[in-house]
This record gives C-alpha cells, structure tokens and sequence, in this order.
C-alpha cells in the first residue's frame, strides 16, 4: 500500500548477496538511503561499488537478500510493479530493438507502460523534440551513433511523464555536446518537480548539478544529504577555505588577516589571498575585507571529489 | 494484462515478419516441400491409376512431406526460441522491457503465442505454396481428401515445432548468449533426429542378431511380392520395428512420424484414410508425448525465468 512520505526513496539495512562458484560478493552492504522529492539526487561512486545493483533492487529487477525499500512509498519488493508503473528508468548496459526505429521502439515500451494510443502518439513526438531526435524518428535504431541512442534510452524513460526518474551512469561515453543536453534537462525536469536519482562515477561531470548526494563504496553508503550538509562536516575536519580578490592594499590585508584567530593559512597570489582557517570567520573576513577595496569574497565548497576522497578517508 | 501479452505478440511476429531468417526458413520449407513432391511424379508414372497405385502414391506422397516436416518443422521451432529471452539479454533489450510495468510470465505468453502465429503461418505458406506447384510441375493428382489430409498434417507439425520452441525458450531462458542456446537446441534436435534413430537400429541389431537368411529364385528380379514376404522375414522386421520404436518413444521426432504417417494411412480394400477418431485413438501416446514436451519445457522455462534476477 502506498503512503504519502517525503522522500521519493528509502531504504533501510539493504543487503544484495551474490553467491557463485567463486564464494559471495556483497554488493550491497545494509545501504540506508535518503532520497528527498523534488531533488537532482546523486550517487557517487567508482564502477563497482553498488550503484548499478541499487537501481535493480529498488525497481523490482532484483530482490534485496534483506532489507527494505520503498519508492514513492512502494515496496520494492511486493510492490514492484506499482513502482514500474510511476518510475522511470534509464538502465546501465540496455540495449534497443535495432531492426525497429526510434518511434517504434518507443511506441512500443510506451504500450508496455500502458500508455493510451492517442496520448502515447503525442507523447513519443514530444519527447523525441525534447531529446533533439525529432528528425531520426523514423531512422533504425542500429543506424544510430552512441550518443544517439542514449538520447533515445533517455527519451523512453521520459515518455510516461514520471514523478522519478532514475538514471544509470546517462552521460557514459557521451560528447560534450550530448552532456550538455543531458544536464541541462534534468535541471529542467527538477524544476518541473521532478525527483532524479542519477548514478555516475564521472563526479566531475555531473557533480555540480546535483544539489543532494549519496556516496558509495563496495555496497556502503559513505555519506548523504545536501552538498552544505556534506561539507560541513568536510569543513570542520579540513578547515575553511577562502578566496578574496584584492584591487588594491593587499599585502596590508595579508597582516591584518593572520591576526584573525583561527586562520591558519594566508597566502597571496596575483592580488588573490587564499586563507584557511580551522572555523567558520566569513563574518571578521567580511568586516576586516570591508575597510579594503575587495572585488570579491568567495567560501571555497569542496567538489564531490574532494568530499568523496574525505569520506572514504573516514571510514577506511 | 491480456493487452500487454498481445503487444508483446504483436511485436514478436512483426519483427520476425521483417526477418530474413524467418522469411529463409518458409523458402527453405517450401523448397523441400516441393523437392518431396517431385519423385512422387515418378511414383505417378510408375504405378498407375489403379487403388493399389493410388495406394502407393499416398504412401509416397505422405512419406516425402512428413519427413520434410519432420526435418524443418523444430529448425522452426528452434529459429523462435533460442533467442526469445537470451538475444533480449544479450542486446539489454531486456532490461528496458522489465523496467515497465509488466509481469514476467506475460512477456513468456507474448512470445509463445507469437510463436503459434508464426509457426502456423510458415507451415501453411508453404502448404498452400507447395501444393498447387505439386500439382502444375508433377501432375500429382491431389484430391479434396488428399489436401485435406495435408492441412490435417499441420496439426502435429504444430505440435513438434512448438515442442523444439519450448525446448529453445528453455535453454534461452538460462543461457546468457543467444549463441549457447542456440548451440544446446542444435545438439538435442540432431541427437533426435540423427543419432537416436541410429542407436536404436544398432540396439535392435545387438537383440536380434543379423536378419534370417532367405533364398532368392534363380533370376527373379525382385525377391517376392509385396505383402508376400517370407514369415520368418516379417517376423524379424516386426521385432526389429517394435525395438525402434520403443527406444525412440521419448523422441519428439519419432512420435511426430508415427502420428502424421497414420493420418496418410489407407484402408486395403477402399484406399480410403482412416478415419481420423480411430488414428487419434490409436495414436494418443504420440500426441501425449508431444504434448508433454512442450508442457514440461514451457513450464521449466516460466519457473526459472521467473526465479532468474536479470543481473546484467
């Protein structure tokens, strides 16, 4: 039964256990997971680490050995075709009907969602406008360039209007080009009120869209929550970093910074000081920078990279 | 969820409408129709218009079609089934199809009828396209009953075809590679078709020792009369026969000739078929072995696809 929560996904304690000749791999290791609505939701990890095996379990594809999930307040496991019906997904290593095109293809997995004829009609041209292959909707698949295909894999994820979608690694082996496109429609749909749950190892890539994010490692969940959230923690163990570009009087500004207690670190370079300090001192920077002729006073964040490095450093 | 089978059934047979390899079978199928009707035109020449003529033509004409049948008929099945499940997971078509909202058995019952459609579709085609070349390019003299019989054939054709299908979906259904599907459905349709019957020749030799000796009349240029064989030699053949049969009885192959060749079957006196109550009476255990190999194999192949967590 479905019950209104606030988070588009939760799990709690998720074990995934694969047993082969070669003894057990737990891809999953009791991953308690977060995912608030209305969300661009990363999960940030290396290839292996349990991305790919969460997506599967939280869509039904694969039953947790135990533990618990809900999407949109579905259990994934007794539930999982409700889930389906409200999710989309766009999988890692998925593959499309070569012999058909572009329109049939999706008309097809349309009709698979369910979809009405007329509605589906409407749906499988707009979201091919959306994805930029209006032009190749009537082309065979197998005549399409890797970047073409994943615009395609995104568009049949898009073409039931979901409240979630979930993303499998989409910018893999994508031109800059295809990149843009992809962040600049998620950040779109997020607006929309959309929730995506978008899993990559390529954290440089699409690290700064995502306002929320778990890290993961060999099936653990190393942190989550919003990127302020994470670095706060990033910055209390690391120290606080700042960047203040000077117009003039900089050399005084340096003096006048290092009696600031707390800061441990000034260092001026081309009229730019950089300062770290063991706590939050935005607000004496701010008075102190005021007295100064300052173009800027910038709180360096650390990048999903930096916070991913320190989290694993945390718990190995 | 009927809609969502017939929209997986109707893709299966549009797609494989478009398919040379589909397209290649029925010509492949026609072709051997066609190339077991032409020694029936000798047959024609050779025996006349007499009843025990015509005798001979039907049991030419039914011989050369089951065994074409029985060659093409699991290709058919085989071509169907070996990569319904495993070419869908090799191309990760698979994963974009369970991702929607669709239970596991409906996609298997989209498939299976899809494989009825196609199955029934090939067989008839190739009938319907046989038949009158038959008649145009041999002179073979098809009568109403005689087409009759061999629309009936299609039936049990059905039936082996969809118990090679099974067999196919069962081994796709656990294989990883369309290819290693593909390559399990070849071994068992060649051990059937092929080895079996050899082995079980072998097996009634090594029980029966070598056929009793008999002696010729001096210049006969045949050694007797049909139906007026020595006792002792049709004894033999009869023990000989019983022996085939019954290491064969698990062989889909066997129990299709043994149910189509008593369709063509004709009674002495008349030449007229037997009537088809009394061959389905007389030959139950054919269909019930057919049967039971495509209830077993579709069954296995719904438990394990169901079980099987699609990892890839």
């Amino acid at each position: 039964m479905r019950t209104m929560v606030e988070h588009a996904i939760e799990t709690e304690g998720l074990v995934k256990v694969y047993r082969g000749r070669g003894g057990e791999v737990r891809a999953l290791d009791g991953v308690d997971l977060r995912v608030p609505r209305g969300v661009l939701f990363g999960l940030f990890g290396p290839n292996g680490s349990g991305k790919t095996t969460l997506i599967s379990v939280l869509i039904g594809l694969q039953l947790p050995t135990s533990g618990s999930a809900r999407v949109l307040g579905f259990d994934s496991v007794r539930e999982s075709l409700e889930i389906r019906r409200r999710v989309g997904v766009l999988p890692e290593n998925y593959g499309f009907y070569e012999h058909m095109t572009a329109r049939e293809n999706l008309e097809y997995l349309g009709r698979l969602d369910g979809m009405p004829a007329r509605e589906l009609k409407r749906r499988v041209s707009e979201v091919l406008e959306l994805v930029g292959l209006k032009e190749w909707a009537d082309a065979k698949v197998k005549g399409f360039s890797r970047g073409m295909t994943q615009r395609l894999a995104l568009a049949q994820a898009l073409l039931k209007d979901p409240e979630l979608l979930l993303l499998d690694e989409p910018t893999l082996g994508l031109d800059p080009q295809s990149v843009a496109l992809f962040k600049g429609l998620m950040e779109e749909l997020v607006k929309q009120g959309k929730t995506i749950l978008v899993s990559t190892h390529l954290l440089q890539e699409l690290g700064h869209i995502c306002t929320h994010a778990a890290l993961i490692r060999r099936g653990r969940i190393l942190a989550q929550g919003s990127l302020q959230e994470l670095s706060k923690a990033y910055r209390e163990a690391r120290g606080y970093g700042y960047e203040i570009s000077v117009a003039a009087g900089a050399e005084e500004l340096v003096r006048e910074l290092r009696g600031i207690e707390g800061v441990t670190y000034v260092a001026l370079e081309n009229d730019v000081i950089r300062v770290r300090a063991r706590q939050d001192v935005t607000e004496q920077l701010s008075s102190i920078a005021s007295k100064y002729r300052v173009r800027s006073l910038v709180p360096l964040a650390p990048s999903w990279d930096e916070l991913y490095r320190f989290y694993q450093g945390e718990r190995e | 969820m009927m809609e969502k089978i017939l929209v997986v059934a109707r893709k299966e047979v549009l797609e494989n409408l478009r398919s040379a390899r589909y397209w290649g079978l029925v010509a492949l199928f026609v072709l051997f129709y066609v190339a077991s009707t032409y020694a029936i035109g000798f047959a024609i020449r050779g025996f006349g218009a007499t009843l025990a003529g015509r005798q001979r033509v039907v049991l030419q004409l039914s011989t050369n079609v089951v065994n074409a049948f029985a060659y093409i008929a699991p290709l058919l099945g085989i071509a169907l089934g070996f990569g319904a499940v495993a070419a869908e997971r090799e191309k990760g078509t698979i994963r974009l199809v369970l991702s929607r909202p669709i239970y596991r058995d409906d996609l298997l019952n989209g498939k299976l009828i899809a494989a009825v459609v196609l199955i029934v579709a090939a067989l008839a085609l190739s009938t319907l396209i046989a038949v009158p070349l038959a008649v145009a390019l041999q002179g073979v003299n098809v009568t109403a009953e005689d087409f009759a019989r061999l629309l009936l054939l299609l039936a049990p054709a059905l039936l082996l075809a969809l118990a090679y299908y099974s067999i196919s979906l069962f081994t796709s259904v656990n294989a990883s590679r369309s290819s290693h599907a593909l390559m399990v459905s070849l071994v068992l349709w060649i051990f059937f078709t092929f080895v079996l019957p050899i082995v079980a020749s072998l097996i009634a030799f090594h029980v029966l020792g070598p056929p009793p000796a008999i002696t010729f009349r001096p210049n006969a240029t045949r050694p007797f009369q049909p139906g007026q064989e020595p006792a002792q030699l049709r004894e033999y053949f009869q023990k000989y026969s019983q022996i085939v049969r019954t290491v064969q009885l698990a062989s889909p192959n066997a129990r299709f000739q043994e149910l189509s060749s008593a369709l063509f079957a004709t009674r002495q006196q008349t030449g007229a078929y037997e009537e088809l109550s009394k061959v389905l009476s007389s030959h139950w255990i054919d269909v019930a072995v057919l049967a039971a190999y495509i209830a077993a194999f579709l069954l296995l192949s719904y438990i394990f696809f169901l079980r099987r967590q699609e990892t890839r």
